[in-house]
């Protein structure tokens, strides 16, 4: 029989709490409605969204009325950044991001490139921050629109949102945050951070997949255009029928996480520390990345071992590479390239990513398990590989 | 449709490859291409392939193949080193068309292993 597999990619997505799930059944079965329809139960649909707006308001310390439901961050990114950019293009078209940006950025980003936007590509120190003196430096008089990432979803680098955004405030830059790694993780309060526009999504905190949602600062000059058409809801900003039910889940999503973020914190940098502890004096290992970010990941890369076959060899446990491989192109990853490692030792990247569930048996099983792993690969290859 | 890129032949033989090692004394090649790199040492005996022993640094395909090799010349006239059987190797494998290069490369190891041989 196969061993058990061992979920260790929190960062990638994570099991809906059964708090939940009750939520969502609740909502399902109790309330079929538009909650657009102006009837009683439409209304009452308008009620429970409401509710799970200041569910989640709460968990950031928001008003609720700055919060845009999407269909999860990549949406919201794409709305923050084209629909925030373009809002303030006829002041100028300079904008800027970093290299070592989630996808859902970087490919707006260049896509608006190639609509005639500036882009400057922000470089992150070899710990993967970003120096507010460097940030400073990029910003120009015609720049008016920024993106950095709270966490990085492939190293857990944590960024000083706050120094970033007091620049950007300086500037009268529109400051966009992609939070997909940071919302319900990290205490945030982001009523107070000078943060314009907040991505997150409800699948990398426990809760559905499918539903997201865009902060948008209530302050003067903070706005989008809308990037999707077809109905007047949510003013206009993100049309289309909400779903009751996923945003009640959402809610609760954000309730449970705000009763649990310090504990969740603690449970994971325990976690975190075991599976270092355990693996740091194989020769030739290296972490990637601030070793003072996000506690619920750990990316690893190790010398002379081929990065595909690691990650076979590392089943049952379910780790995603560093790299964003794939069979046909085989690339390393180009957040670690911007990083500074070569293509072997960003090949040969994995990332470790542990949750709420994620036990202290299963961590000291990867450790040993990833030993084992390397040591295998390493009698498999000729002497003086790569 | 699976979307798991190997299928069970690659992971039976990335799991346990029985020919991994080194053979004192025989014959040894070496392919370093592609970004992989393949030796395969080899004995004779009777004017056939005893033992075959291979290391390998690469993809799980890349030893699946190599493994697949080794097992399938053991035993054989060295004359049989002269034919490459790839359209079995990448149809047994599965291969991705993307990587054929890197079975090639066990091809070079092994016309090259055939050389040596038969000197």
């Amino acid at each position: 029989m196969a061993d058990p597999m061992i979920y260790l990619d929190y960062a990638a997505s994570t099991p809906v709490d059964s708090r939940v799930l009750d939520r969502m059944r609740e909502v399902a079965e109790m309330n079929c409605a538009n909650p657009s329809s102006t009837h009683a139960a439409g209304r009452e649909a308008q009620a429970i969204i409401a509710h799970a707006a200041a569910q989640l308001a709460g968990l950031l310390n928001v008003d609720p009325g700055t919060l845009v439901w999407t269909s999860g961050a990549t949406e919201s990114d794409n709305l923050a950044i084209a629909g925030g950019a373009r809002y303030r293009a006829h002041r100028g078209k300079h904008i800027v991001t970093m290299k070592t940006e989630h996808k859902a950025v970087t490919d707006v980003f260049e896509t608006l490139a190639r609509d005639g936007f500036d882009v400057t590509w922000v470089e992150a120190q070899p710990d993967g921050r970003l120096s507010p003196e460097t940030f400073a430096a990029a910003l120009r008089e015609d720049t008016q629109f920024a993106s950095i990432m709270f966490v990085n979803n492939e190293t857990g680098v944590i960024q000083d949102i706050e120094a970033l955004g007091l620049i950007c405030r300086e500037h009268d830059v529109l400051f966009h945050v992609d939070g997909a790694q940071a919302v319900g993780k990290l205490p945030i309060e982001l009523g107070r951070l000078p943060v314009d526009l907040l991505s997150l999504t409800g699948h990398k905190f426990y809760g559905p997949k499918g539903i997201g949602a865009l902060y948008i600062a209530d302050r003067p000059g903070c706005h989008v255009e809308p990037i999707l058409f077809g109905g007047g809801q949510q003013r206009r900003l993100r049309p289309g029928t909400l779903p009751t039910d996923l945003i009640a889940g959402l809610g609760m999503t954000a309730e449970v996480a705000a009763a649990s973020i310090e504990a969740d914190l603690e449970h994971l940098r325990r976690l975190r520390q075991i599976l270092w502890e355990g693996i740091r004096d194989i020769e030739g290992v290296v972490l990637n990345g601030d070793p003072g970010g996000f506690p619920g990941i750990l990316n690893v890369s190790v010398e002379d071992i081929e990065g595909e076959s690691l990650l076979l060899a590392l089943e049952p446990l379910l780790v995603a590479t560093g790299s964003a491989c794939n069979s046909k192109t085989q690339e390393p990853s180009y957040v670690l390239r911007a990083l500074g490692l070569s293509d072997k030792q960003a090949q040969s990247a994995i990332r470790f990513s542990v949750g709420r569930p994620t036990t202290r048996d299963e961590v000291e099983f990867a450790a040993g398990h990833y030993r084992n792993a390397v040591a295998r690969l390493r009698e498999l290859a000729p002497m003086a590989a790569g | 449709m699976s979307t798991d890129p190997y299928n069970a032949r690659v992971r039976e033989l990335f799991a346990a490859p029985e020919h991994a090692g080194d053979l004192a004394g025989g014959a040894t090649v070496l392919a370093d291409d592609q970004g992989v790199r393949v030796v395969i040492s080899a004995s004779v005996a009777d004017g056939r392939i005893a033992a075959l022993r291979f290391r390998a640094w690469g993809c799980p395909h890349l030893i699946a193949a190599v493994e697949w090799v080794c097992s399938h010349y053991e035993g054989e006239l060295l004359q049989a080193l002269e034919k490459f059987p790839v359209d079995r190797i990448m149809e047994d494998l599965a291969v991705p068309i993307e990587k054929t290069g890197r079975i090639l490369v066990v091809e070079d190891a092994v016309q090259s292993l055939g050389r040596s041989l038969n000197h």
